[in-house]
């Protein structure tokens, strides 16, 4: 979606996409994630440090609220009448949910950002662009997830002395002081993969791009690709959960299927879908 | 009079890049024939140049190279050194194999030959500075812009790909070590982008 297409379609922009939208989107890019499968074992969210260049804040600074984890795997003890009576250990029985930028299709934080440093691509994603953001936090503050991070200070010096800056990923830039940033669904493999299939005269596959998270999960917890290919992956274990994008209720056929996207009540339209964890009760 | 543009197309009309031992011929070929500049600018089709000037400091180089005589006086392709820009992100600086490729025998008595000889012979590179320099935050890449312009460009000859390579790095075949003569703006990028119907999208471009 265009800028243009914000401002001229803005008073049905946050419901639009009930009516497939105003988008005209070449990919759609969703993600499964297996809440089952997880183990709770944060190798995505190192993954995630590692490909996009994100700052290492310290102790203090992340106990303040001002870590940089993109990708964080919150933790949830069972409740009582599961089994889980005493919610201070973890023999009571925990379980885990990594959390990342939904790419709401409606996104909340989209409408309120003052310079439009925030819209949605023709791929499905919610983007950020850094050199237009002032810093306002407007975006951060409407988010219902709390998955946008701020950059209170610069943390270049800090967080990759030399040599650690040799490491650095060249294919996305290091962000500095004032600039609010979230998961880019790596973008910049996104990029890669659609590059490379031009370069060879074909259609992106299934399979192309792959999140550093999706890459790294030991168990595939998280499957991630196009929902505008059928035949991927990812829009099958969609289709088989019955889970549809641009609902605000999902209607199911079978309710013991486990998927569901989080907060689609609030009408945020999010691409990523989670699958239940099953419990013996 | 004869230049080298119409002896090359002697060999092979659809060049795409000067295979070493046509552009050694050629390079040949034109010290014989004694040949000069004054090639007809052709005009790109589909195209619209982009407009805008700026005169760059001259960044210093460690060997005066000179552009004018490779790709002017002898009409050397730019892809046949900066041969990575039609697959890749970067145009590439070539190796020096690639300069002593010829300069094993032509004008070795030249002393900016023999600089370069003597870094051959230490097998050190020569460390260019780069001179047309876009941000981190920029994703640019050669390969669609040459995609776009020269190779999916109906009409375009690829023997005139410096007049698309002109486009963003100015007239390289009149200066000796290229110099930025370009902004290189975003406004730059997108007045073009506009006038060629290119992406407007934001994440095409900013990373």
């Amino acid at each position: 979606m265009s800028l243009k297409n914000v401002l001229e379609n803005w008073s049905d922009y946050r419901k639009g996409h009930e009516q497939g939208g105003h988008h005209d989107y070449e990919h759609m890019w969703v993600m499964a994630v297996d809440l089952d499968k997880c183990t709770g074992c944060n190798a995505c969210s190192v993954a995630c440090y590692a490909e996009n260049n994100l700052a290492v804040v310290g102790k203090e600074r992340m106990m303040k609220g001002q870590g940089m984890h993109w990708l964080r795997v919150e933790r949830y003890w069972d409740e009582p009448q599961i089994g889980g009576d005493d919610g201070q250990f973890q023999s009571a029985g925990g379980s885990f949910l990594p959390m990342m930028c939904q790419h709401c299709n409606a996104a909340t934080c989209e409408p309120v950002c003052p310079v439009a440093a925030t819209y949605h691509t023709p791929d499905g994603l919610n983007a950020q662009v850094y050199n237009r953001c002032i810093g306002s936090r407007y975006c951060s503050n409407n988010c219902p997830y709390r998955l946008r991070y701020f950059n209170f200070f610069s943390y270049y010096e800090e967080s990759w002395p030399e040599p650690l800056n040799q490491q650095l990923n060249p294919d996305l830039s290091v962000r500095d002081k004032g600039v609010m940033e979230k998961c880019t669904f790596c973008v910049q493999r996104i990029r890669t993969a659609k590059d490379t299939a031009r370069r060879e005269g074909r259609a992106v596959q299934d399979g192309d791009a792959v999140t550093a998270c999706a890459q790294t999960c030991p168990t595939q917890a998280i499957v991630f690709g196009d929902m505008l290919d059928k035949e991927s992956r990812v829009s099958k274990i969609w289709a088989k959960q019955q889970v549809e994008l641009g609902k605000t209720k999902q209607v199911k056929a079978n309710p013991e299927l486990r998927g569901y996207r989080i907060l689609e009540g609030l009408n945020t339209d999010p691409c990523i879908m989670y699958l239940d964890r099953v419990r013996e009760v | 009079m004869l230049n080298i543009r119409i002896v090359s197309k002697l060999f092979d009309s659809g060049m795409r890049v000067v295979s070493r031992r046509r552009g050694l011929m050629a390079l040949l070929m034109a010290c014989c024939l004694g040949l000069g500049s004054g090639v007809a600018q052709a005009e790109v089709p589909n195209a619209v140049a982009p407009k805008g000037t700026h005169s760059g400091e001259h960044v210093p180089q460690p060997i005066d190279f000179p552009h004018d005589i490779h790709a002017d006086i002898n009409g050397i392709n730019c892809m046949y050194c900066h041969t990575y820009a039609r697959r890749s992100k970067v145009a590439g600086i070539p190796p020096t194999s690639k300069c002593m490729g010829c300069h094993s025998v032509i004008a070795t008595d030249k002393p900016r030959i023999q600089q370069l000889t003597e870094y051959w012979e230490k097998n050190e590179p020569p460390r260019w500075k780069k001179v047309h320099d876009v941000p981190d935050f920029v994703h640019f890449t050669h390969e669609k812009h040459l995609q776009r312009f020269v190779f999916e460009n109906e009409g375009m000859n690829v023997e005139n790909v410096d007049q698309v390579c002109a486009f963003c790095h100015g007239d390289v075949k009149k200066m000796t070590v290229a110099e930025k003569t370009k902004p290189l703006t975003m406004g730059f990028c997108v007045r073009c982008h506009e006038a060629n119907e290119g992406p407007s999208d934001c994440w095409h471009c900013h990373k």
